[in-house]
């Protein structure tokens, strides 16, 4: 788990990277484009670490015949197939393996283009993400007592009892649903691929 | 067995969903159907691509495209998977099988999909396709209930699939066949527009009866992805509560949303050409579906002027081989709003297809893309039918027949392509300007998403319970059987083929009756064969009367066929007198007899595809 939680952070890291591309400002909001990719990993870390089937809300496998038992790695393998997800729609995994260095921003920006497109319509069927705070960023908020520690996270001088009122620096991403395709029989040697190699045949 | 639920099933050219209204606890929901969306990989999503792929023995080793109910492999996979990997592979790819049923210039149940391919798979028919989307609309609706814990017995249910209205009766009970071989009991059809309007009264609640007034007349006006279909419903008072009627059906129209995305590419494609860059088949699918996503764009956002369009390589690198450019806003509307709707006179109709010597066969697509000119022929044609019967006459407002065509005064719109305001509001244009200035309204509640499904589901339940809104339909045409002329020979003349009205328009469910004055004499043993006629603008044609010239003005349809065999009192080879028994059964599907005129006995007479 230590190894997906390094490439996750690598992903995120990259891609805050490439979004932040100046020519890219003019549609996109890129920090949240970052962001929600940043929470989605997360949910997926969690659901891997929690070891649980990827679907949460997905109805369960059918009564007949039964499922076949989990494999070893059932919870990688609906990891990798989410990639693959993000790889077919928007092109996610050539989009961050490719070296970026050479290309100038016009043709970084037409590429991010393919990219928040496809991935965008990934998270829309899959996740229903919507902000935790409504209030807009740098307007005062109140957060009350008993609050869940992974909705709000206090920062700066915390002193004295819940409710604690603050400065909105960034307002947070949620997902109420998560409705990932179920990986039907997980390989116990090996991971699936991310993407197949394309073959055309004449 | 108690009726519980009703299950509405649209079974769309493009797409295909479900819905359920549980009668007990009021649940009304859209299933999520179960399907295969990549090798090892399933999903649930609220429509089922009508789309069905047949994939080389090799192609997906084990048991990759199994589904949950099944056992082993589909040898036929049917969803998002097989349309999106079908793409790539067309060969190997069925769409659109619901127009093929339609088409009776291929037999329906002959396997001729994948259409044009040298597959080495056993192919599939029209029919056979039809039956595997029930299927799996019957098995994925099961697994959704079941998940949920709620086990249900078919019995226990009414089933209503979704026809267009401009299915004639051999594609209606092709479908009742395929649902039956599907594993579904008795179902019941319902015409699309009808499902939308049922489903449009259900979402608007008791606000319907103010939206609508006695002597209004609704379009009902439905474009999806692959079909346009219209039909008029006329809403008339009796009592003080409104009643409704479907007065007049459109033609099969295979012209919809996929025209317009593909209009759309092809101007794109030719603006990145002119920049000197190309673009491969693959890309230009890609292309396909950026021109629709910036359509609907550019059609939701009025501040937008253009919306950029990247299409990347079909190998990995995405940063040098990305070609990009833009929709704008005044190619959109040249293209869309002016292409496919333009403001034209409803005098002008559209083109007739000239049958060239060498046309290929293979679904009848419209030949011209104009919506507009379709609408103004159906509306012509639709005033020509309710002019026909005195009946329909009373229904309509006087000044609705006036000038070239029937003047509706209300609109109800359905299917994705009029999720664009502009559009809905250029079809509302279009209307006015036909109807001498009288501006025609919209019927205010529109839901773009499976309203036809969830329509479908209602009038199961409003049946099953006998409660609720009904809307009166009987058989949308009127149906002939051709008859031999008795005139001398002449050599170089043709006689006019006869016909003879058995199935007048608007036969209602559960009537039947026998048609006096016309005798025919079959042999026992021997098949008779007849030549089927039917017209949806004559409205005033009663049983028993003659049609002088049925090629002339009406369509034939198919074939009909019976063969009595030899029962006791009738050696084999006697001629049998009998007179001829339509009736139209509890689920509203249409059946000839011919009854003998000294007893009781009678026949069914088949219906047969007419292959040229």
């Amino acid at each position: 788990m230590k190894t997906s939680l390094i490439i996750c952070a690598l992903l995120v890291a990259a891609l805050n990277g490439a979004l932040m591309v100046p020519a890219l400002h003019e549609h996109a909001m890129p920090l949240g484009a970052a962001t929600t990719a940043l929470a989605v990993l997360t949910l997926i870390l969690a659901i891997a670490c929690g070891g649980k089937p990827a679907s949460v809300t997905a109805p369960a496998q059918a009564v007949t015949p039964p499922p076949p038992a989990p494999a070893s790695n059932q919870a990688e393998a609906e990891v990798v197939a989410f990639f693959g997800l993000l790889q077919e729609k928007g092109r996610f995994v050539d989009f961050l393996m490719e070296d970026i260095t050479p290309f100038d921003d016009s043709q970084v920006a037409a590429a991010s283009r393919v990219v928040h497109q496809g991935c965008k319509a990934v998270l829309k069927e899959h996740f229903q993400i919507t902000p935790v705070a409504d209030t807009p960023e740098g307007s005062p908020i109140t957060v009350p007592a008993g609050y869940a520690a992974d909705e709000y996270r206090l920062l700066g001088k915390i002193s004295g009892e819940a409710p604690f009122t603050g400065t909105l620096v960034h307002k947070g991403w949620k997902t109420e649903i998560v409705k990932l395709p179920r990986i039907l029989k997980a390989d116990k040697d090996r991971l699936p691929a991310i993407a197949p190699a394309e073959v055309e045949l004449k | 067995m108690i009726t519980k639920f009703s299950l509405g099933i649209d079974l769309g050219t493009s797409n295909s969903a479900a819905s359920i209204e549980e009668f007990e606890s009021g649940r009304s929901s859209v299933v999520e159907v179960t399907q295969i969306t990549g090798p090892n990989q399933i999903g649930e999503k609220p429509t089922l691509p009508s789309a069905l792929y047949i994939p080389h023995p090799e192609e997906f080793p084990g048991d990759a495209l199994r589904l949950p109910w099944s056992n082993e492999s589909e040898q036929a996979i049917v969803g998002q998977f097989a349309r999106n990997h079908g793409a790539l592979v067309p060969d190997r790819l069925v769409t659109s099988a619901k127009s093929w049923l339609s088409n009776f210039h291929t037999d329906p149940k002959k396997p001729v999909l994948p259409w044009n391919s040298d597959i080495a798979e056993t192919k599939l028919s029209a029919f056979d396709c039809t039956r595997l989307y029930l299927d799996h609309l019957r098995e994925g609706f099961l697994q959704a209930e079941r998940a949920e814990g709620r086990e249900w017995d078919l019995a226990s249910g009414q089933v209503v699939i979704t026809v267009p209205a401009s299915f004639d009766e051999i594609a209606r009970t092709l479908t009742t066949e395929a649902a039956e071989a599907a594993g579904f009991g008795n179902v019941a059809l319902l015409e699309e527009p009808q499902a939308a309007f049922y489903a449009w009264t259900a979402q608007a609640g008791s606000d319907w009866r103010k939206q609508v007034s006695a002597g209004d007349m609704v379009l009902v006006c439905d474009v999806g992805g692959g079909t346009a279909d219209f039909s008029l419903i006329a809403i008339t008072g009796k009592d003080g509560a409104l009643e409704l009627e479907r007065i007049s059906v459109g033609e099969h129209l295979l012209l919809g949303g996929d025209n317009m995305d593909l209009a759309l590419a092809y101007t794109l494609q030719a603006q990145i050409e002119e920049s000197g860059k190309s673009l491969d088949d693959w890309q230009f699918l890609a292309l396909i579906h950026a021109a629709s996503r910036a359509k609907v764009q550019l059609f939701n956002d009025a501040s937008l002027n253009d919306v950029p369009i990247a299409v990347p390589s079909r190998g990995s690198g995405l940063f040098a081989q990305t070609v990009s450019t833009k929709l704008d806003r005044t190619t959109l509307e040249a293209v869309v709003l002016d292409g496919f709707f333009p403001i034209t006179p409803v005098t002008e109709l559209p083109e007739e297809t000239t049958a060239t010597g060498l046309q290929e066969f293979g679904l009848p697509y419209a030949s011209d893309p104009v919506v507009s000119k379709h609408l103004a022929r159906f509306l012509t044609r639709s005033q020509m039918n309710v002019k026909a019967s005195e009946a329909l006459t009373a229904l309509v407002r006087p000044e609705a027949l006036e000038g070239d065509c029937l003047r509706p005064t209300a609109v109800l719109f359905n299917g994705g392509v009029f999720n664009a305001e502009p559009i809905r509001k250029r079809v509302l244009e279009l209307l006015t300007s036909w109807s001498g200035g009288q501006p025609t309204r919209e019927l205010a509640g529109f839901q773009p998403d499976l309203a036809v499904a969830k329509g479908a589901a209602i009038y199961g339940r409003n049946r099953a319970t006998g409660q609720g809104l009904r809307i009166k339909a009987g058989t949308a045409r009127s149906y002939y059987i051709g008859l031999q002329s008795t005139r001398p020979a002449v050599p170089g003349f043709k006689p006019p083929i006869k016909a003879l009205c058995v199935v007048p328009q608007g036969m209602e469910e559960g009537s039947e009756f026998v048609i006096d004055g016309q005798e025919f004499g079959l042999s026992i043993g021997r098949p008779a064969k007849f030549r089927f006629f039917a017209s949806e603008v004559r409205s005033g044609d009663t049983p028993g009367q003659i049609i002088a010239n049925a090629e002339k003005d009406l369509d034939e349809t198919s074939q009909l066929e019976v063969t009595l065999p030899a029962i006791e009192g009738f050696p084999e080879g006697q001629a049998v007198p009998v007179r001829i028994n339509p009736l139209v059964n509890e689920v509203g599907q249409l059946e000839l007899w011919m009854k003998h005129t000294g007893s009781d006995h009678r026949w069914k007479v088949e219906f047969q595809v007419r292959t040229e």
